[in-house]
């Protein structure tokens, strides 16, 4: 099966600074992708790109293999890519209901049509196995930072999205939450969605991906199932970008 | 070789061959595949599960009104289908009158539970125990005084088809407790004294307590249509359930599938059952906290916790400890994964924390140890069934009988 994101040679610069050089990527689904990388190795653009808030200079974008313009957050979002920033970008004074609707609620004639988007949100949650939210009424502020994030992840999938893209879901969160949300993302994928998960952690990384893409410097250093390589190589990919076979020619990251 | 003239065999064969199965045998089959369906399914629509059980719609009537008129099943028409036509009656399991009562019995835990047809939980007690050397009589007293408050609160037209009970230890076929290394158990009738004390006319099925959450998580769990998993569980030692092509490794006597005791570290750590660097002994409870140097203050799962969260906030020993356990644990699943070749792993109990607090550690010792090709499709998750899957376990152990034989058991418990 071809991957259902799939980019290559991708270039983006701002003015004189090139960030991403002849980037590949790809996502599949079912699969966790873990995208991994030190500070400003290029995580946070590429992930811009994908989500189509940045346009790309060169290289090809590919959906469900054939070739796209994503030119605007609106685009990719219709071809069911989902993007949950760190921040989350909930609303304290909502509910969990207005929340994951915001912006795109459901209407019947001219009022809002309430039922549908309860029974919907319910519907996604109970999909998701959240049992942690006690009412889909509660506002986001009575939230736990565990709960946010579900929420964010639901509001993410409701939408029939077929591409997750979360920036390090348990950057802030404690150990319990952290081991929820990490369970809830892989549901997500074990249900067929694909997912791109950005973090830190590498314990996290290993828990739950199948797939590990380490970037260094703005280059895409190795793209490599999780079954097949070790911690210290992922280690050395992230801070070298290269480890014995893998990773890029030579350490400076030029090709040779 | 064996030829084909062999003639002991030919005159073996007319004995041997047997006649196909009685018509009675085959309804017995398909009265017990249809209430597997709904009881793990949840509520079918006849006309879905004409397709699934590949019988005619006649058939399927037939064998519903029988266990319908038995009390196993009611029909009701669905809510809006929204779909042209007449509606198909649906199929749902009498949770709330039909049950079992389900034991789990752990080193710091004890459960007891009311579980209806259908898998629901309807009533439950929990208390902690203590460690300390088993006692049969208390154990067994304060599970059976949990079962009779539930059965005093139950209504007069509920009946109970049968009973089950997990523990962590080796269990024999007839129930008998043989060893329980960390439960201070040896050579104990536990399933014999329960069902004596519930005096409820029923008899106690008994299984370990990683057997049954095995079999847990491949029916109502994250192994739902897998035919090789291996559960782990972690509770003070390692205990494993591993599936095999369908059917759950029992070994001769029942003892099969103690991958807790799997020699990892020869001359290692020494290990409750009286040898050293067994997988239990490296990876449980007792290794992780003296690793961190918290041995002796906290223990159960809270202590292991702590330790997780300690190395989360950055606790250099606590983070130490994990990668060591994590070490041993990635050592023993690729043991497993090279013999059994299993499509998934799920780690439950306290292994759920130590997985995903030490995943970079377990993953990479499978990477290095495990054969290439039988991981490289391999599936490790966390349970899905979570605290309850030996519970869940000792529930479907309970009920199936029923599954077998539903006429039967039912006529057994009514007379």
């Amino acid at each position: 099966m071809p991957p259902v994101l799939e980019l290559r040679g991708i270039d983006k610069s701002f003015g004189p600074v090139q960030v991403l050089h002849d980037v590949a990527f790809s996502a599949h689904s079912g699969e966790v992708t873990a995208l991994v990388g030190d500070n400003g190795a290029g995580k946070s653009t590429l992930v811009k790109c994908v989500g189509g808030i940045y346009p790309i200079d060169a290289g090809d974008y590919l959906f469900e293999g054939r070739p796209v313009q994503v030119n605007d957050p609106r685009a990719a979002a219709e071809l069911g890519i989902e993007i949950v920033y760190q921040d989350l970008a909930l609303c304290d004074n909502l509910d969990i209901v207005q929340n994951m609707f915001l912006g795109r609620e459901r209407k019947s004639g001219l009022v809002l049509d309430e039922p549908t988007m309860e029974e919907m949100a319910e519907r996604t949650l109970a999909g998701l196995s959240v049992k942690t939210v006690k009412s889909i009424r509660q506002l986001v502020s009575s939230l736990s930072g565990g709960q946010r994030q579900t929420v964010a992840i639901a509001k993410a999938v409701l939408w029939n999205s077929k591409i997750v893209v979360l920036d390090e879901p348990t950057a802030a969160l404690g150990v319990a939450q952290t081991a929820q949300v990490l369970e809830l993302v892989r549901r997500l994928a074990d249900n067929g969605l694909a997912v791109v998960l950005i973090s830190h952690n590498m314990n996290d990384v290993f828990a739950i991906s199948d797939r590990i893409a380490a970037l260094y410097l703005g280059r895409m250093a190795a793209q490599v199932k999780t079954s097949d390589v070790t911690h210290a190589q992922v280690v050395e990919l992230i801070t070298s970008g290269r480890s014995g076979e893998l990773g890029l020619n030579n350490g400076s990251g030029v090709a040779s | 070789m064996i030829s084909d003239s062999d003639p002991s065999l030919e005159r073996q064969a007319p004995t041997a061959m047997r006649a196909g199965p009685s018509q009675e045998e085959i309804r017995r089959h398909n009265l017990g595949a249809l209430l597997r369906h709904v009881h793990l399914g949840g509520p079918t629509s006849r006309a879905e599960l004409t397709t699934r059980m590949g019988l005619n719609r006649s058939t399927i009537m037939a064998l519903t009104a029988d266990l319908t008129a038995a009390g196993l099943v009611r029909e009701e028409l669905p809510r809006d289908t929204g779909r042209a036509g007449r509606p198909s009656l649906v199929v749902r399991p009498e949770s709330a009158k039909v049950y079992v009562f389900a034991f789990d019995v752990g080193v710091d835990r004890v459960a007891a539970a009311r579980v209806g047809l259908g898998g629901t939980i309807l009533d439950r007690r929990d208390a902690v125990r203590h460690r300390g050397p088993f006692e049969l009589d208390e154990v067994v007293g304060g599970l059976a005084s949990f079962a009779r408050q539930m059965h005093r609160k139950t209504r007069s037209d509920t009946v109970c088809v049968g009973a089950g009970a997990a523990f962590a230890g080796g269990v024999r076929n007839d129930g008998v407790i043989r060893f329980g290394p960390n439960m201070g158990a040896y050579d104990v009738p536990f399933g014999e004294e329960l069902a004596r004390k519930l005096g409820l006319g029923l008899t106690v099925a008994v299984g370990n307590d990683a057997n049954l959450a095995a079999m847990a998580e491949q029916s109502r769990g994250l192994g739902v249509g897998s035919r090789d998993l291996i559960y782990l569980h972690g509770d003070v030692g390692i205990g494993g359930g591993v599936i095999a092509g369908g059917h759950l490794l029992g070994g001769h006597e029942g003892y099969g599938g103690e991958v807790g005791h799997m020699v990892v570290n020869p001359g290692g750590r020494a290990c409750g059952c009286g040898s050293h660097g067994c997988l239990e002994a490296e990876v449980g409870e007792r290794a992780l906290l003296e690793l961190a140097g918290r041995f002796g203050q906290q223990v159960g799962r809270d202590a292991v916790r702590a330790v997780v969260d300690a190395a989360d906030r950055g606790d250099i020993v606590a983070q130490e400890a994990l990668s060591r356990v994590g070490d041993w644990l990635g050592l023993g699943v690729a043991n497993l994964v090279n013999v059994f070749n299993p499509e998934i792993v799920v780690f439950g109990g306290m292994l759920r924390e130590v997985y995903l607090g030490a995943a970079a550690q377990v993953r990479s010792r499978i990477a290095t140890e495990a054969l290439a090709a039988s991981r490289e499709r391999l599936r490790l998750r966390t349970s899905a069934l979570g605290d309850d899957a030996t519970l869940v376990g000792a529930a479907e152990l309970a009920f199936s009988h029923v599954l077998a034989d539903p006429l039967e058991a039912l006529a057994r418990v009514s007379s």
